[in-house]
């Protein structure tokens, strides 16, 4: 018998360090010469060196060192595949175990909270520039932060109520908290960017009719994809984005079923079999065509949604939905082999098979890619002047931390863009 | 069966059934506590020194300083003698050597003039103890009648120990303070007045930590602190060198010495020992993990004796003393080069970053493979290296190079160099 884990659906799924295990975790670094940490890190964190700023008793130089550089610097803390980014390069290994760099990333954000630390400023004297950022997800947030750290107005373009895109609609509160959230955000705000909230770009307001010199869009990927098979339409059938926002809106008060299939094998598809499982979705299976080995979320998110006694079947494919009447009831796999079948008896349906640009045309007329999102080099241009993207409507679906990487460089390429065009 | 070899030992024309004793202090000081330190298995105690003079004590009273998050390093301690009433301390001896007639009592005094001493002594001798040690230590007293203020004036050490040794048969030993430049000078003065043995050391006047909450010294005492007596593992370096100074004097080489000081483990006892200790003395380890530390001593020091082929404690006590010599006797016409293990080395770069910035800048740094390379010209064979790797054998002991020019300096041979091998 196996002892399976009981969680709220707010709760933590990790307790945090205190001041006592951080300084036992960072005298277990070995403060290596080169930090080949540093080196794993996608957004630039030199975790090297904010380990030994919490090894010599220095917690709020650790903060700085972090949050200088990562704007979500608290949520990347949360949520990076560590396992396959900086501990991935972590010396330590070859002794016994990486360094837990995301959990010392998480002490060091928290004391820049608890001791209401202000690291980051925006300059006195504003420049001229105006740029808009589509979109308050990770890549937009970094990308306005980098530009009002210089000094340039930057208004935030954001559909929905709040500000935070897959963070804050997106990723199970268990994994990365909502306050975790809105303390990276208001890092933002204090920085003095504009939040335009509950306004679609393209329906609300229209950007050519603003006086912008640049515009950043960094708007995600809010469509969901659906396989092309019989009984999508039933009652009790999801798209991950929708089931994941209607339980961060209605938390307790949303019924996620009682015999619920999630389908999909990233992180996204954990977190919607996390979500349904602790707010008491009964038995929660995932279903995924490939293998664990292939899948893209890593295993210590697969081995949480274990814990909490979510069953995972691999190399099966959906085929069918049956329904009665227009409830789902039964949903087809067929397995990878060709010969495999599994029918499964189910009253929800979670799709999490991937997301897909959601109405980009209407935002910017932009080259888009062969995916739908929008075209554009690594560092951030478009084909068009003076329009910039990046994040995952670029790069069709990564981690947060490269949409904060990459909106760091899309800003750094608006500045030279507008230092260019003369605007100061 | 566990092994479990004849720990015994006579000290001062004693039988103890082994050298592990609690010392004079906290740990030893009503009934209960010394029975059940017995009932565990230590083989005797100096129990909480006795005057007539009654303290007052302060609250808190005990700190303790910590490195990377790894406590008790070192501790501090502001209590003085025994708060109880001085009868009811000869009292609770005599009951317990009559409970326990196999395991030692030692009555730790201190008077505050000679009359008090040769009265205190004759209590001992009607409480029936074993022993009697003269507390001519304790920094920490609020007079200066009395403790180390007493220990580092010899005549007063004399004077003292004739009292006792002529008021008693009893054999009477010499507790010394470290707060003096050369012990051997009180030692003596004991040994002339009297005394059969000596026990080192008290505990070093301190500071542990300064307190930035009330800008004073640690612990707190209504916004003040005191300098007083460390003690733990931070002080069994600098306790060893005071015994083996002692045993190393022609006047005392004779003398029967307890080794007080950092002593938590076999191995800590062992080295005490080894140096020509026939007793040892044990609190702070106590107070931090408690009576059941001396299983593992008793455990630890069998092993050790049946690896070695011992069969007694006398077979090994004293073997270390004729090599630790004056640092003009060491032999200075070779180096040892490290060794490093490209296999076992993790690629860190501390041995690299230490040997530049702290010796001698005789290793080069491999970027690719991320390995040092040594330069034998210029490494002088200080293993710095070896004491900075954090990879167990990784570093060791390697090639022995003879200095020509040293050679003919002192007229020196290229014969054997007993070079230590192995690394724990």
């Amino acid at each position: 018998m196996s002892k399976v884990v009981k969680a709220k659906y707010t709760a933590e799924a990790v307790a945090g360090f205190t001041h006592r295990t951080a300084m036992e975790e960072a005298a277990r670094c070995l403060l290596c010469l080169d930090a080949p940490c540093s080196e794993g890190c996608p957004a630039g964190t030199d975790p090297g060196k904010f380990i030994r700023s919490i090894r010599f008793r220095n917690a709020k130089g650790a903060a700085e060192t972090i949050r200088e550089n990562n704007i979500l610097g608290g949520s990347c803390a949360r949520v990076c595949p560590y396992d396959r980014l900086c501990e991935e390069f972590c010396s330590r290994t070859g002794i016994d175990k990486p360094i837990q760099i995301g959990k010392l990333q998480r002490y060091a954000i928290e004391q820049e909270k608890a001791y209401k630390m202000e690291i980051l400023k925006a300059p006195d004297k504003k420049k001229n520039g105006k740029v808009a950022c589509v979109g308050a997800g990770p890549a937009s947030l970094a990308c306005a932060a980098e530009l009002a750290k210089e000094g340039y107005r930057v208004t935030i373009f954001e559909k929905h109520e709040k500000p935070g895109g897959v963070l804050t609609y997106g990723i199970t509160p268990s994994r990365l908290p909502r306050a975790v959230v809105d303390h990276d955000i208001a890092q933002v705000k204090k920085l003095g960017v504009k939040f335009v909230l509950n306004t679609e770009v393209g329906k609300d307001v229209n950007l050519e009719d603003m006086d912008f010199d640049a515009i950043f869009v960094g708007v995600g990927l809010w469509g969901s994809r659906v396989p092309d098979i019989k009984g999508v339409e039933l009652k009790g059938v999801y798209k991950a984005i929708d089931f994941l926002k209607e339980a961060a809106e209605k938390k307790k008060d949303f019924d996620p079923g009682k015999a619920v299939i999630v389908v999909g094998g990233g992180d996204v598809a954990i977190d919607c079999a996390v979500t349904a499982k602790l707010l008491g979705g009964g038995d929660v299976k995932i279903v995924y065509r490939r293998t664990l080995e292939e899948a893209p979320s890593n295993m210590d998110e697969w081995h949480y949604a274990m814990s909490l006694g979510i069953g995972v079947t691999t190399n099966m494919a959906p085929a069918e939905l049956l329904g009665k009447g227009k409830n789902v009831e039964y949903a087809m796999f067929t397995g990878r082999d060709k010969k495999s079948e599994l029918k499964l008896a189910c009253d929800t349906v979670v799709f999490a098979i991937g997301q897909e640009p959601y109405n980009v045309d209407k935002i910017a007329d932009v080259k888009l890619n062969e995916k739908g999102g929008i075209a554009a080099k690594a560092t951030g241009k478009t084909n068009v002047a003076k329009i910039f993207a990046a994040g995952d409507i670029v790069n069709n679906g990564k981690t947060v931390v490269e949409a904060v990487a990459e909106g760091k460089e899309a800003a750094a390429s608006i500045i030279k863009y507008l230092e260019k065009k003369g605007v100061k | 069966m566990a092994i479990k070899k004849d720990l015994s030992i006579e000290y001062l024309g004693v039988k103890c059934e082994n050298p592990f004793f609690l010392s004079s202090s906290p740990v030893g000081s009503d009934y209960d506590m010394v029975a059940k330190c017995f009932e565990e298995g230590w083989g005797g105690v100096f129990y909480k020194t006795v005057g007539f003079w009654i303290p007052d004590e302060c609250s808190p009273r005990f700190d303790q300083n910590n490195k990377e998050g790894l406590p008790w390093i070192g501790f501090k301690n502001m209590e003085m003698i025994s708060d109880k009433p001085t009868e009811q301390n000869f009292e609770t001896m005599r009951k317990l050597k009559r409970k326990y007639p196999d395991k030692i009592m030692v009555a730790s005094i201190m008077g505050e003039n000679q009359k008090e001493w040769g009265e205190l002594a004759k209590l001992a001798e009607q409480a029936e103890a074993d022993l009697i040690e003269g507390n001519f230590s304790c920094p920490q007293m609020t007079t200066c009648a009395m403790g180390s203020d007493v220990g580092t004036n010899p005549d007063l050490v004399e004077l003292y120990s004739r009292e006792v040794a002529n008021a008693t048969k009893i054999p009477f030993i010499a507790k010394m303070t470290p707060n003096i430049t050369n012990m051997e000078i009180p030692a003596a003065a004991a040994i002339t007045g009297g005394a059969m043995g000596i026990s080192a050391i008290n505990t070093i006047k301190s500071i542990t930590n300064i307190d930035f909450e009330n800008l004073t010294a640690m612990p707190v005492v209504d916004g003040k602190s005191s300098i007083s007596g460390y003690s733990g593992a931070a002080v069994k370096p600098i306790a060893l060198r005071f015994c083996a100074q002692m045993l190393q004097d022609p006047t005392l080489k004779d003398i029967h010495i307890s080794g007080i000081g950092g002593i938590e483990t076999w191995r800590d006892a062992l080295e005490f020992l080894v140096i020509g200790c026939r007793n040892v003395q044990v609190t702070t380890a106590i107070m931090q993990y408690g009576y059941r530390i001396v299983e593992d001593m008793i455990s630890g020091m069998s092993h050790f004796m049946d690896e070695r082929g011992y069969n007694s404690l006398d077979d090994f006590i004293g073997l270390a003393l004729p090599n630790i010599v004056p640092a003009e006797k060491i032999r200075r016409t070779f180096k040892v080069l490290p060794s490093v293990d490209d296999k076992k080395c993790i690629g860190c770069g501390r041995c690299y970053i230490s040997c530049f910035d702290g010796a001698h800048q005789a290793f080069e740094w491999d970027e690719k493979k991320r390995r040092p390379i040594l330069d034998k010209e210029k490494c002088v064979g200080c293993h710095l290296c070896l004491n900075v790797c954090p990879v167990q054998e990784c570093i060791t002991a390697g090639e022995v190079v003879w200095l020509e020019d040293k050679l003919k300096k002192f007229g020196d041979k290229k014969n054997d160099v007993i070079v230590k091998k192995h690394y724990e």
